[in-house]
């Protein structure tokens, strides 16, 4: 019996003393996750492109996604805002101040604290590929600048009229999909992104992310090659359609995410199929290094910070785990992204040869002085040479 | 005459070394009417910086001097400013002593022209007096030295000073009688700018007076004299070349010095006529014109030899004056040196007829230089016409004083010759003409 309960008390220390060792061992394996997450800071670039009362419902669609985005955390100082034209204060506008996304009227997605960073005729193909790439002259303001580095998780969101391999700013120039497709190596190499996610929504949207290589990049687009994107509802107090089918289903699925939620880039994928969109939304993710189900909506979406609270004290011993490899292809190694050598450092700084300074060549010398010598001996006579020797 | 040369001397250096020390340096430095392309100190420190670097000085457009010149700075650089003043020294001792050498032989020549009745009776006081001459040497130091525009030119450190310095030294070889020597010193002021390959003509005229041989192109004696002149000029010339082609290894300056002086590509204004016409001429046109304004420099100087050959000092000085109107970068220091010999011909004075115009018109020239530079290039309520109108009233004043000299040598030798007072045929007053 005694024995029995010596047991029993010597297995329960033994519990109670593995628990806190179980645990700190956990917070250590949490703790490298930690570091291992990828992103610390998340940026959005939201572009509406085109202008006119009619389009209306481009400018819903970008607001409607500053919104979502604002509210999940992503603060007015990361947001580059730009929108072609002003809806709210149109004077077309029935409703002034208001830019809705449903025609009961239910979401101002206009709201109270907008703050856009480009409006009206600022919003053209270059400005919008300075913004991404940074090289932007020097008196523009911090509010107009993405200033994105490389542990930034980035999501740009593009709307307005498009075709096969365009998208039109303004009614009178165009991006292309390769022009695109450039910034964004231009931002890899510069390491501006950790990872990036890219939504579009106009017709034939699928062709403008057909031709990205960079790495780490998602997209995701409201319609494939050859099909138009819809839109939505008109509104006949407004007059115009307020919104378009993708973005409106896409507002319906982020108004549900909060925060915290779990909801990851394969329910994102879901949003709006072909029963509701009549367009068939397309997605490409063979770019992107970490599986699309483990990627959370609030990578790109919110700016969730993540923050343990342990009273231990952790021994960070293990360096930064590598990212996790894709389950799908085994047989491809996808090597760690490091560093490019940008500078080659030690062929700077290495020390230039002395320079010389130029001499006349010794034969100059000595024969423009012979020349002289003999001049002067020949005009003033040899008889000189007895007084100076 | 030592003590007043001397206290000559002690102002000069004084006024440059108070220029060199102030701020004025670097203005005056960067005033296109002082210095232009080709001597430009600034672009000397260039060339013998481009040149520390490895590279050839004639590389790009900025150098223009000689490879002797950059011998020669190489080792002064640092004691460029001494370097000028000196070179000013020069030209000034140079000029005044070659005086007392043209006088004896010109009183020699009067004393023989009055004894064998050449010259008429009553031009007694066309003579020249030994006392009246005793202070020209003085003067024409004075009117070197404390000229403003050789202070300008000096405190500038234009090479322009270099060029006048050899000039001067050229003239004195001639005028003293060493032909080898004065043949030196012209194939190196033609190695430095081309121009004074007209003062070939002038020399020889003088060497030929000097030796008596009569200026007779069927004599044999002329021609060998001529020969062995040219001979030693064109021997020196293509020896100095070769030095040069030694120094940097390359014919590199042949393009950038020659080949700049004659095609004139740099069109920076200044005070000559080259830079107007150039700027606004087509393309096409180039050639021709810029034959046409170089053959203008060369042009004068067989007619002006024909009709001064008993004349060669004054032959010199018109030549002179000749290639500082009319080369293609000219600068006041060119001025200068012509203007320096001015009281050589004191003797000249009561012939002037346009003295008060033309003095009047070069100092109000350049007074207005500056002001108009500045109204074009900084206020811009001018534009470069305002600027050419001065730069050719300029040169026409210095057209006018040369032809107003030119016309009262004649006018004198005409006298000499003729009698001061002119009688027409039919025994009322005459005047005289120049056509």
């Amino acid at each position: 019996m005694n024995y029995c309960n010596l047991i029993t008390i010597f297995a329960f220390i033994n519990l109670l003393v593995s628990i806190p060792h179980g645990y700190s061992n956990y917070v250590e394996t949490k703790a490298g996750q930690f570091f291992s997450s990828g992103h610390t800071n998340n940026w959005a670039v939201l572009v509406c492109t085109s202008r006119f009362w009619f389009n209306y419902r481009h400018v819903a669609n970008t607001l409607s996604v500053y919104r979502s985005v604002k509210r999940l955390g992503i603060p007015d100082s990361h947001i580059v805002l730009m929108l072609a034209d002003d809806m709210a204060c149109n004077y077309r506008n029935p409703k002034p101040a208001t830019v809705f996304s449903h025609k009961n009227m239910e979401l101002n997605v206009y709201g109270d604290d907008v703050e856009v960073d480009y409006r009206g005729y600022e919003v053209t193909v270059e400005n919008f590929l300075r913004v991404l790439t940074g090289r932007l002259p020097p008196s523009t303001p911090r509010s107009k600048r993405l200033l994105s580095d490389d542990r930034s998780n980035i999501l740009i969101y593009l709307t307005g009229h498009g075709g096969n391999g365009f998208l039109k700013f303004q009614d009178s120039e165009e991006i292309s999909n390769m022009e695109l497709a450039d910034a964004f190596e231009q931002m890899w190499q510069k390491r501006r992104y950790n990872e990036l996610l890219f939504i579009i929504d106009t017709c034939q949207g699928a062709s403008m992310y057909e031709r990205f290589y960079s790495p780490n990049l998602m997209a995701l687009a409201s319609s494939q090659v050859g099909e138009d994107s819809l839109s939505h509802q008109p509104d006949l107090g407004i007059g115009v359609h307020l919104m378009d089918k993708y973005t409106f289903y896409l507002l319906e699925f982020l108004e549900e995410v909060h925060p915290a939620s779990q909801a990851n880039m394969n329910d994102l994928f879901k949003v709006c199929p072909q029963s509701q969109c009549v367009s068939t939304p397309g997605h490409r993710t063979d770019l992107f290094q970490r599986d699309p189900g483990s990627v959370l909506i609030t990578d790109f979406f919110g700016s969730v910070r993540k923050v343990e609270i342990t009273k231990d004290t952790i021994n960070l011993t293990s360096p930064v785990e590598p990212p996790i490899k894709r389950s799908g292809s085994s047989d491809i190694q996808i090597e760690s992204l490091t560093y490019v050598d940008q500078l080659p450092v030690a062929e700077i700084i290495h020390q230039k040869p002395k320079q010389k300074d130029w001499h006349p060549p010794d034969g100059f010398i000595l024969g423009l002085w012979t020349l002289i010598l003999l001049v002067f001996f020949q005009t003033y006579g040899i008889k000189h040479l007895k007084h100076i020797f | 005459m030592a003590a007043p040369l001397t206290l000559l001397l002690i102002v000069a250096v004084t006024i440059r070394a108070v220029l060199f020390r102030s701020s004025l340096a670097e203005l005056i430095s960067a005033r296109v009417e002082v210095v232009s392309p080709l001597n430009a100190w600034k672009r000397v420190v260039e060339g013998l910086a481009l040149l520390d670097l490895g590279v050839s000085p004639y590389s790009g457009d900025v150098f223009h001097e000689t490879p002797l010149m950059i011998y020669l700075f190489h080792f002064t650089v640092d004691y460029a400013e001494i370097v000028f003043i000196v070179s000013a020294y020069f030209v000034d001792c140079l000029s005044c002593f070659l005086k007392p050498l043209d006088r004896a032989k010109m009183f020699r020549k009067q004393k023989y022209a009055l004894e064998s009745d050449r010259y008429s009776a009553d031009c007694l006081e066309l003579l020249r007096s030994p006392k009246e001459m005793f202070y020209i040497p003085l003067k024409v130091a004075m009117f070197y030295l404390l000229n403003p525009f050789t202070i300008l030119s000096c405190v500038a450190k234009s090479t322009c000073g270099l060029n006048n310095a050899i000039i001067a030294l050229f003239i004195f070889c001639t005028l003293k009688g060493s032909a080898l020597l004065s043949g030196i010193l012209l194939a190196l002021a033609t190695y430095q700018s081309i121009y004074p390959l007209t003062l070939f003509a002038p020399a020889l005229l003088f060497f030929l007076q000097r030796l008596y041989i009569p200026v007779n192109l069927r004599r044999s004696s002329f021609w060998f004299f001529t020969l062995q002149y040219a001979f030693m000029y064109v021997g020196s010339l293509v020896v100095i070349t070769g030095l040069s082609f030694f120094l940097l290894g390359s014919w590199d300056f042949i393009p950038s010095v020659y080949g700049f002086i004659f095609s004139v590509p740099d069109l920076t204004p200044n005070i000559g006529l080259f830079w107007y016409f150039f700027a606004e001429m087509f393309e096409h046109f180039r050639l021709f014109f810029s034959c046409v304004f170089q053959i203008n420099v060369f042009f004068y100087t067989i007619p002006l030899s024909i009709k001064l050959k008993e004349h060669p000092v004054f032959l010199i000085f018109m030549q002179i004056a000749i290639i500082s109107i009319f080369k293609s970068y000219p600068t006041v220091g060119d001025v200068a040196l012509y203007m320096a010999f001015l009281p050589a011909w004191s003797h000249l004075y009561r012939f002037l007829r346009n003295i008060f115009l033309v003095s009047c018109v070069l100092l109000a020239c350049s007074a207005l230089f500056p002001v108009l530079w500045h109204l074009w290039i900084y206020a811009g309520s001018a534009n470069s016409n305002f600027y050419y109108a001065i730069t050719l009233l300029f040169n026409f004043g210095q057209i006018l004083l040369v032809a107003d000299y030119f016309y009262a040598y004649l006018r004198r030798e005409h006298h000499l010759t003729h009698g001061l007072y002119l009688k027409k045929k039919d025994g009322t007053e005459a005047t005289l003409v120049l056509k």
